[in-house]
């Protein structure tokens, strides 16, 4: 009798066992270069784009969008090899990554577009890496509506924008903003000078009426001013028309953040040779112009840029002065956990 | 005595205990083990005891959060019970038929996406959307009110999500309600309010203390109501606990989190059933 | 007694329109979904005009119509494989005295007493440690391990205390164990088997908590995508779609409802005859 009752225990393991292989053993496919896993931001690609590499390559692109720049890092870290043959992330993760040994370095004489269009210089850790996008975190607002003039970080605090700043969200989106209207690097890694800039940011926290969706905010009237990406800018600069009020804030001295959104093949990645296709395929001056009459952002393929349209090369929302007066997110290391846990105190507040 | 057969019981009981030993029993007993292991510098776990993440939990954002959150579970409980016993009341009144439809009313909604449900509160309170326009329209304001990302909206949308959870166990036991009971009463003299208070209340106990544990837990861990409703200003202990695992990293302290969490909602399951038995709870 | 008489009419009319009142909170949302499915504008977020696009875009949207077909495969799946467990499972628990019934008894209610997120994290920490690939296998488990509970409750529920002599007396009249309990033993419990399936279907079909947590590369499902374009504002296509899915949900179920009374009148009459 118990004889029975253990082969039937373990019968009913074996059964279940064998449901959660399932999801592994279905997504086994036996023919490797005909699928493209992606992992990246929702909105950020021209479906057009990714419909023609399809027809091209006679493959089928899975895209997978992420919510935050983190989930990428823990797609990546936790083997994300094994699922995504391309991930998004950012320039400001990229030196934990090599050093983590979580990427592969690319096969350039496969990518060679890139190696001819793009910039060198907004290109780091160049072996690893193709970037894609690029943006400058800027402040836009609505001359009629918002109450005071803005020149530099420190009038976000304002206590007279009480209710009217929309915000891009993101702990090393905004602290490194305190951090230079403070005075410090806005890369820094000293605690007390993070703790400094969270106290400056409970104000801005104060003023912050929403986090995420600015161009939406600001087009329909939730917020005056806010702190936001150049493409989003140009999105809702199109959206209120030529006579809109919105201007890009005339900013004296302090420098803002120029951020890159670069592609990376994961370690132990099924598909390589169509993931550096891809790589290839979006390097290509006319589709990456193509791409960005859809999503104006700045773009870092000199080539590209050269044969987009008029209306992109006079998009409003990147005619300003300050261009060059950037500064760039770098890998603060060990810090981020300082960095997190002062963000998550901003975010639960007192 | 005759040897019992023990395969039906293995065979019916069988499939159910192991699903719940392996998917519940396990994983419930990984977490707390987690939460006793240190962090590594790339997120990942160490497996070196240590207290460090309830050493965490003392620090006083948590505290807060925790009862910023329990205020809102409790407020969303308190709400759904006023406006949703009434409304079960209601609809058990009406002939078995009609009930029947009028539940299935409430169902249809939840068919759709209770996301986009929580998107159009958004669309409606738009600060251009059609609210504003009525009331600017109407001359009953000038300048468009901000509707949008306040903590009356979320509270809105907690409970409008919830609410049926509170209706429908409140409904069946209102409806099982002996007629013959409340007759009684009534022929004894009782006026309404007393018969309520004596009979009704009391015997659709078990409704009410399911609605609560069906509203209260799940309102405790939420984090896609703020999230949409509330602009990413205000993190309630869902999103925090959401966050060690996702962006910032740390397993040791979300399962911290969540193990006091458990003891949270474990201490409530303990104090009702000092009233009540759980086996009574009943859902649908 | 007019007086009275009054009262209870005015306190009538108290309650339809308090409940006309909650049901507008339910369908509210429902409309303004249905009417911006309609809106001219790609964002969302106010109202640019009347347009039909979104209807025929819909279909071109892969990613949408992809993630709602594995969404409702997912429901489907965690349905049956729910309420088959939950059913045997049910009776067993019901019947049968073993050691680590309580046991049993108890892990059922942690699924239901414990926060998604909690069970949402448990289990993916579990297959991340075992190394289980995320994807349709892990998004269903973690669906029927809260389905499951819900599913056994609710039977639990219908089981009544005279259906052993029922059964009893089947086995007596010489049906074996199997023919008892299809014959006997599941009709009787039949209503409460349905609303369990019912309930696991809403909320496998609307769950977003569990599947955000385990879903793999390849495929999100609809609330998962959804809650990805919150931020930016969810897309017209997006109410398109669910637009459609509760006219097919209510048009099935007028029909259903209508060939149930048509069969209803058609018996009587055999009957009457």
């Amino acid at each position: 009798m118990n004889l029975k009752k253990l082969t039937a225990v373990l019968l009913m393991l074996v059964l279940v066992a064998s449901l959660a292989a399932c999801g592994g053993g279905a997504a086994e496919e036996p023919e490797a270069s005909t699928e493209l896993n992606i992992y990246m931001w929702n909105e950020y690609i021209s479906d057009e784009l990714i419909a023609n590499f399809e027809a091209e390559n006679n493959c089928k692109v899975n895209l997978s969008y992420m919510s935050d720049n983190a989930d990428a890092i823990t797609k990546l870290t936790a083997g994300g090899g094994q699922e995504y043959d391309l991930i998004m992330t950012c320039d400001a993760y990229m030196e934990s990554l090599v050093a983590g040994d979580y990427v592969q370095a690319i096969n350039f004489d496969n990518v060679p577009n890139a190696t001819a269009n793009i910039n060198e210089a907004y290109w780091a850790a160049k072996e690893y890496c193709v970037p894609y996008l690029m943006n400058y975190i800027y402040v836009v607002y609505d001359t009629e509506r918002c109450p005071i003039e803005i020149t530099g970080y420190q009038d976000l605090v304002d206590p007279a924008l009480a209710g009217q700043i929309g915000s891009v969200d993101g702990a090393r989106n905004l602290f490194p903003i305190a951090l230079v209207a403070l005075g410090y690097d806005p890369n820094s890694t000293e605690e007390s000078e993070i703790a400094e800039a969270y106290e400056w940011l409970v104000d801005y926290n104060n003023n912050v009426v929403a986090y995420g969706g600015t161009e939406l905010n600001i087009t329909n009237g939730t917020v005056s001013v806010i702190f936001t990406y150049d493409g989003n800018a140009s999105w809702a600069m199109s959206e209120l028309g030529e006579n809109n009020n919105l201007v890009i804030a005339p900013f004296e001295s302090d420098p803002v953040q120029l951020g890159f959104d670069l592609y990376v093949i994961p370690k132990g990645a099924a598909h390589v040779d169509l993931a550096e296709k891809f790589l290839n395929y979006i390097c290509v001056p006319e589709v990456m112009a193509a791409n960005l009459e859809e999503f104006p952002y700045s773009c870092p393929n000199d080539a590209a840029v050269a044969v987009a349209s008029d209306t992109y090369k006079n998009d409003p929302a990147r005619d300003f002065g300050y261009k060059q007066n950037v500064f760039f997110q770098e890998d603060v290391g060990e810090a981020i956990t300082i960095y997190n846990d002062y963000y998550q105190k901003l975010k639960v507040g007192e | 005595m005759k040897k019992k057969n023990r395969l039906p019981a293995l065979a019916m009981a069988g499939p159910v205990s192991v699903w719940m030993i392996l998917f519940v029993t396990i994983p419930m007993f990984f977490i707390i083990f987690i939460s006793f292991m240190s962090r590594g510098i790339f997120g990942d776990v160490v497996y070196d005891p240590s207290m460090e993440s309830y050493l965490t939990l003392l620090d006083s954002t948590y505290f807060n959060v925790i009862s910023k959150s329990l205020k809102v579970a409790a407020f969303t409980t308190l709400a759904c019970l006023g406006l949703g016993y009434p409304f079960a009341y209601y609809i058990a009144k009406r002939p078995k038929d009609q009930a029947a439809k009028y539940i299935t009313l409430i169902m249809i909604p939840f068919w759709t996406n209770t996301l986009m449900r929580l998107n159009s509160w958004l669309l409606l309170f738009q600060t251009s959307g059609p609210v504003n326009n009525f009331l600017q329209n109407s001359g009953i304001t000038d300048a468009p009110v901000r509707f949008v990302y306040t903590d009356e909206l979320v509270a809105l949308g907690m409970v409008t999500s919830m609410l049926p959870f509170a209706v429908l166990p409140m409904y069946s036991s209102i409806e099982k309600l002996n007629k013959s009971l409340l007759e009684a009463s009534a022929d004894l003299g009782a006026d309404a309010k007393t018969t309520f208070q004596k009979i009704t209340l009391p015997l659709t106990f078990p409704g009410i203390f399911s609605a609560i544990i069906l509203v209260f837990i799940p309102s405790l861990g939420v984090y896609t109501v703020p999230d949409m409703l509330g602009g990413g200003k205000v993190l309630y202990i869902g999103n925090i606990i959401k966050n060690q695992f996702g962006m910032i990293r740390n397993w040791p302290l979300g399962a911290a989190l969540s193990c006091l969490l458990i003891a949270i909602t474990g201490l409530l399951i303990f104090l009702y059933t000092r009233f009540t038995s759980i086996e009574e709870m009943e859902v649908v | 007694m007019s007086q009275r008489a009054k009262k209870k009419k005015s306190l009538k009319l108290l309650a339809d329109f308090y409940a006309i009142l909650i049901y507008a909170i339910f369908y509210i949302p429902v409309v303004v979904m249905m009417v911006f499915s309609f809106n001219d504008q790609r964002n969302n977020y106010y109202w640019a005009g009347f347009t039909t696009k979104w209807y025929g875009e819909l279909f071109n949207n892969h990613a949408l119509t992809d993630s709602l077909w594995y969404s409702v495969v997912i429901a489907v799946l965690a349905t049956l494989i729910s309420v088959t467990i939950g059913t045997i499972g049910a009776l067993g628990l019901r019947k049968f005295e073993f050691k680590g019934r309580r046991f049993i008894n108890q892990m059922l209610y942690i699924p239901i007493i414990v926060p998604e997120i909690v069970l949402a994290v448990a289990i993916l920490v579990v297959f991340m440690t075992v190394g289980v690939r995320l994807g349709m296998g892990s998004i269903l488990i973690g669906h029927c391990t809260f389905c499951i509970p819900y599913a056994v409750v609710t039977i639990k529920g219908r089981i009544s205390g005279d259906d052993n002599s029922m059964e009893e007396a089947s086995m007596d009249l010489g049906a074996n164990r199997l023919q008892t309990f299809f014959r006997v033993t599941l009709p009787s419990i039949m209503p409460g088997v349905m609303s369990a399936a019912f309930l696991s279907f809403t909320l496998s079909i609307d769950d977003v908590v569990m599947s955000n947590m385990l879903a793999g590369a390849k495929q999100s499902t609809l609330p998962v995508l959804i809650l990805s374009m919150s931020r930016s504002g969810v897309t017209p296509d997006a109410n398109a779609l669910t637009t459609l899915m509760i006219l097919i949900i209510v048009i099935a179920m007028v029909l259903n409802n209508y060939v149930k009374s048509a069969l209803k009148k058609r018996r009587k009459k055999e009957v009457n005859l």
